[in-house]
């Protein structure tokens, strides 16, 4: 990668609110989807569309388009005509690549109940142009979907993937959780077991985080629930690491596996670009409720009240919460603990680049002139002894390079990665 | 008639929380030198420490000016006194500049432990006592039962003791009255040679230091050269006046009166309070007696936290040395800690307040070590050393026999709890001297203990088996044999000096382990295990391992929310920079303290 950010392209992130039921660990944002006004939302969100669009090429500041991400919440619970609107409306507000990756996450036993109103559906997400999914699948143990608050089965799961598969859609990602209270490693790989038999293309594993304010949370401090320890929770990832590597799976990502393509030594088709533009400093623009963006040198995050939200918009504003205009430092530190996520690791030219190409109004020297090795420890002077400390424990790699996290190093990369904020 | 006549120098004595600050408040706006949009809560305790935990360490002191019924315009001398038995030299100091004292008891509480140190102190100075029953306000008050209890257990007559309310301000009028009645006016010769006590001084950047002082005999105006009679030092006065509050100046001061004299003086350690100031001229004969140089009981160490500068933590315990003559220090070298200072106090409450000045007037971020106090070693070749510091102490093969400070402690106590007091003393190396039934219901006890035993949590430990109706007052009786220990405390297998500390032989066990424990909860995962030792000499007595850390990874990423994650990775930054590093082990700075409070149920 050496071109600069002005002739990348952007995702964009779309926030949808609302769920059938809100699961016991979760600290998202969201609402009951009945009873919520999720057409107004809708309408709010096409609203922002358009004024962020409109702002983009006023300012002259609008690229091309080349992934767009619905998450949620549970955007398959929101209506299919109102989605197709919105879904409209971005196309004419925003230049989006013909061959964009379009993903919709899509909650397990919400895409329809009857298998003729099932197909409808997914064949109109087809006609609006999405062309990957990703099912919160969680847990294949009815007994544990329900302790987690889940509204589905794991015969559900098997119906959707069906439906999903029939209809043609060839790139689908699975969530797995694991370490959840009462879990075994055992357990955790039986349900990998049963996803893997789905053959999807991409498969998402997280540990169970127990976050304050939900239900699981409450739970933890009245002692109701036993976390499981960090060793067995460690083992588990390990053992899934392995299983997944031999079933055929590219490890790109601390959480992220992607099904090889026919050339086994190249990069996997199947990694998630959008959720790449995350660990690559790269542009997106988030709309929605809570929704955060970073273009042109600004982060922002969108309001999460949802009354100012609508009312922000009907008055023709952004609703946006905060902003903050990266400076080189920000845009190094966050190239290094993103990039670090990665298992290729983050090169010392592209985390400079991304210091050198902030917008902060200083003046730098050209990147062609750059020792990026010694640039880049020269930021980091202060965290080089411990950085190496970490190396030589074989949790680190630290090469001519850049730098990447073993699978060991994993387990504590948030003490790695906070050495460079 | 002498001027004199007109004059009524006095205190307010009474237990902590019984009421004397907003006393001393309803006076000053009665008097109506302040005011009242003016009035701050509790008036005369003018740090936000003080005001916060609701007690007096810094005094003041007021003028205050009544006209009362017999039509007589009279000076009343208010001279506050700090409610802790951490300072009861200078609670009695401030009672010998008086000639009474206004003793408030809490008339929903009777009498307690402090209300009767304060009056023996009061009566050691010869002072009549005016007894005044507060708090008549609330529904609970028992005033028949308070009269009862200062009569049994003080032997004063309480019959006609002012029933009053600091709070609403009633009966203040009728208390000012009897004040001026029982309270004797003072005596002295205005002509004679002068002779003046130091019951208070601070220091002023402008002025130098204050210094707050009753003249007894003689008079001192501007231009006199002064000379401390006990430190031996000449100063030439620059301002006299009265406190009213505040500094007004005055042509002179003369016998009999209360106020304040400046003399380009640099730090309160050269007019330290007990010392009697005199003419150099024409000294006085012989000093006021009571003249005690302060004696720091509890050391601690204070080093600059990760990031501190050595230097900004010399300049804020030189700044508070200037305003508090009992408080000392000087460099120490800590193998673990680098460089700071080692600090005398009179206590651990006087250790707090200094700790809690340090982070808040001087943004200082400091890392206290476990206190200790002083102990004498006699040492085989017959040499004595006084240690403050465990890490000083001579290997045990020099030494002869080590001796540590004794205090008298009295609890008095609702005769229910006696039996928890008992173990709880018991258990802290008590020796009960006495007990005695100070009414039905109410129960004095007299024990010896250890210093030691007293400094660290006896006070919140007696309060929580009482459920906060014990009170305590102690003081220093003498030093005695005892068989202690150095423990030495291991970390990784190194040992962490400033977590040493010098403890009863046999409580050695007991103590290593629930330290280990308690630096296990508080030590945080590392990528190896840790080892957690106590060891005498090269004993190893108790041990605790923290395992090691296997987990440190934040799974999700949500929704491309890389400030949220940045914030998490930046606090996680922040919170290793108030570690300090050890070899290659990590310890947050609350280890330090933490270790201290020790809840191992004794």
């Amino acid at each position: 990668m050496t071109a600069g950010n002005m002739d990348k392209k952007r995702g964009i992130y779309i926030h949808m609110p609302f769920c059938v039921k809100k699961c016991r660990y979760c600290a998202f944002l969201s609402f009951d989807a009945e009873g919520s006004p999720r057409k107004e939302y809708t309408d709010a969100l096409e609203k922002e569309i358009k004024l962020r669009a409109a702002q983009e090429k006023k300012n002259g500041t609008d690229k091309p388009v080349n992934t767009i991400y619905i998450g949620g919440g549970t955007p398959s619970v929101m209506d299919i005509s109102s989605m197709s609107e919105m879904i409209k409306t971005v196309r004419r507000s925003f230049e989006v690549d013909p061959d964009a990756e379009f993903t919709m996450e899509a909650n397990p036993a919400t895409l329809g109940r009857k298998d003729g109103v099932m197909l409808a559906k997914l064949q109109a997400y087809k006609f609006m142009g999405i062309n990957r999914f990703s099912m919160g699948v969680q847990s294949m143990d009815n007994d544990r979907l329900h302790f987690l608050g889940r509204i589905h089965t794991a015969e559900n799961v098997a119906r959707d993937m069906d439906m999903i598969r029939r209809k043609g859609f060839d790139n689908v990602n699975l969530d797995l959780m694991f370490s959840v209270p009462g879990e075994s490693g055992d357990d955790a790989l039986s349900d990998l077991e049963k996803i893997l038999e789905f053959g999807p293309e991409h498969i998402s594993c997280y540990s169970l985080q127990i976050e304050e304010g939900t239900p699981f949370g409450e739970m933890a401090e009245a002692g109701e629930l036993t976390e499981v320890p960090d060793e067995e929770d460690r083992e588990t990832y390990h053992r899934i690491c392995r299983r997944l590597e031999d079933a055929g799976y590219e490890h790109y990502e601390i959480s992220n596996f992607a099904k090889k393509g026919d050339d086994s030594d190249s990069p996997s088709p199947y990694r998630s670009c959008h959720n790449s533009l995350y660990w690559n400093m790269d542009e997106y623009i988030g709309l929605g409720l809570g929704a955060s963006g970073f273009i042109n040198g600004i982060r922002y995050k969108n309001t999460s009240d949802l009354n100012e939200y609508l009312s922000a918009l009907s008055e023709g504003r952004l609703p946006i919460a905060e902003e903050h205009r990266n400076t080189a430092f920000d845009n190094i530190s966050e190239a290094v603990f993103t990039g670090l996520r990665r298992r290729e690791g983050i090169s010392y030219e592209d985390a400079v680049r991304a210091y050198l190409e902030a917008d902060d109004g200083e003046k730098k020297a050209p990147a062609e002139s750059c020792d990026f090795r010694n640039f880049f420890w020269d930021i980091f002077a202060e965290a080089k002894e411990e950085a190496m400390g970490y190396a030589g424990r074989g949790l680190l790699i630290i090469d001519n390079e850049g730098l990447k996290l073993t699978e060991h190093g994993i387990d504590i990369s948030n003490s790695i990665m906070s050495l460079f904020v | 008639m002498s001027y004199l006549d007109n004059i009524r120098n006095f205190s307010i004595i009474a237990h902590i929380d019984h009421g004397k600050s907003t006393l001393a408040d309803r006076l000053i706006e009665k008097t109506g030198l302040v005011e009242a949009r003016d009035m701050k809560e509790q008036y005369l305790d003018n740090m936000d420490i003080e005001r916060e935990r609701g007690i007096t360490i810094k005094l003041q002191t007021t003028r205050l000016q009544y006209k009362a019924k017999d039509g007589q315009e009279y000076i009343l001398n208010l001279i506050d006194t700090p409610g802790h038995v951490d300072f009861n030299y200078e609670v009695s100091r401030s009672l010998a500049a008086c000639d009474g004292a206004v003793l408030v008891v809490d008339a929903t509480q009777g009498v307690e432990a402090q209300t009767l140190g304060n009056v023996y102190l009061a009566l050691d100075e010869d002072l009549e006592i005016l007894p005044v029953l507060n708090k008549m306000d609330l529904d609970s008050a028992r005033p028949d039962d308070a009269r009862a209890e200062i009569e049994d257990i003080i032997g004063l007559d309480a019959s006609e003791a002012p029933e009053i309310s600091a709070k609403t301000g009633m009966g203040i009028d009728e208390m000012l009255e009897k004040l001026i009645e029982v309270i004797p006016p003072p005596q002295g010769d205005p002509d004679g040679k002068l002779k003046a006590l130091i019951f208070d001084s601070y220091y002023d950047s402008y002025k130098g230091v204050i210094i707050y002082t009753r003249i007894f005999d003689g008079r001192v105006k501007r231009g006199d050269t002064i000379r401390m009679m006990n430190t031996g030092k000449n100063y030439e006065v620059t301002e006299v006046g009265y406190c009213i509050p505040g500094t007004v100046p005055a042509d002179e001061l003369k016998a009999g009166e209360v106020g304040y004299i400046c003399g380009s003086i640099k730090q309160v350690a050269d007019a330290r309070v007990g010392d009697t100031i005199t003419l150099a001229n024409a000294p006085a004969d012989a000093p006021l007696k009571g003249y005690k140089k302060a004696q720091s009981m509890v050391y601690c160490g204070i080093f600059p936290a990760e990031g501190e500068k050595y230097e900004n933590v010399k300049d804020a315990l030189e700044k508070l040395q200037v305003n508090d003559a009992a408080f000392n220090f000087e460099p120490e070298n800590s193998a673990a800690l680098g460089y700071g200072y080692r600090c005398g106090f009179l206590g651990l409450l006087h250790m707090d307040v200094i700790t809690e000045r340090l982070a808040r007037e001087f943004d200082l971020d400091v890392i206290t070590t476990l206190p200790s106090v002083v102990y004498k070693v006699v040492m085989k070749d017959g040499q004595v050393l006084d240690i403050q510091n465990p890490s000083n102490l001579p290997p045990a093969a020099l030494i002869a026999h080590i001796e540590e400070p004794i205090v008298k402690a009295d609890i008095m106590t609702p005769n229910e709890y006696v039996g928890s007091i008992m173990t709880l003393c018991q258990n802290r190396r008590g020796n009960m001297i006495h007990m005695e039934y100070l009414t039905k219901t109410r129960v004095q006890l007299h024990y010896e203990m250890p210093l030691n035993e007293v400094i660290y949590d006896f006070f919140d430990a007696l309060k929580s088996r009482t459920r906060g109706y014990a009170s305590l007052d102690y003081e220093f009786l003498r030093y005695q044999p005892a068989k202690l220990v150095k423990l030495d405390i291991l970390l990784n297998r190194e040992p962490i000096d400033a977590l040493s500390t010098i403890v009863p032989e046999e409580e050695a066990m007991a103590k290593g382990r629930g330290i280990c424990e308690k630096l296990k909860e508080i030590i945080p995962r590392h990528q190896f295990e840790v080892p957690i030792q106590a060891a005498i000499g090269q004993k190893i007595i108790a041990r605790e391992t923290v395992r090691a850390y296997r987990k440190d990874v934040l799974a999700k990423c949500y929704g491309g929310d890389i400030t949220r994650k940045k914030k998490l990775l930046e606090k996680q930054k922040a919170g290793k920079k108030r570690m300090r590093q050890f070899g290659s082990v990590t310890v947050p700075q609350e280890a330090f303290t933490e270790v201290l409070k020790l809840d191992d149920g004794r």
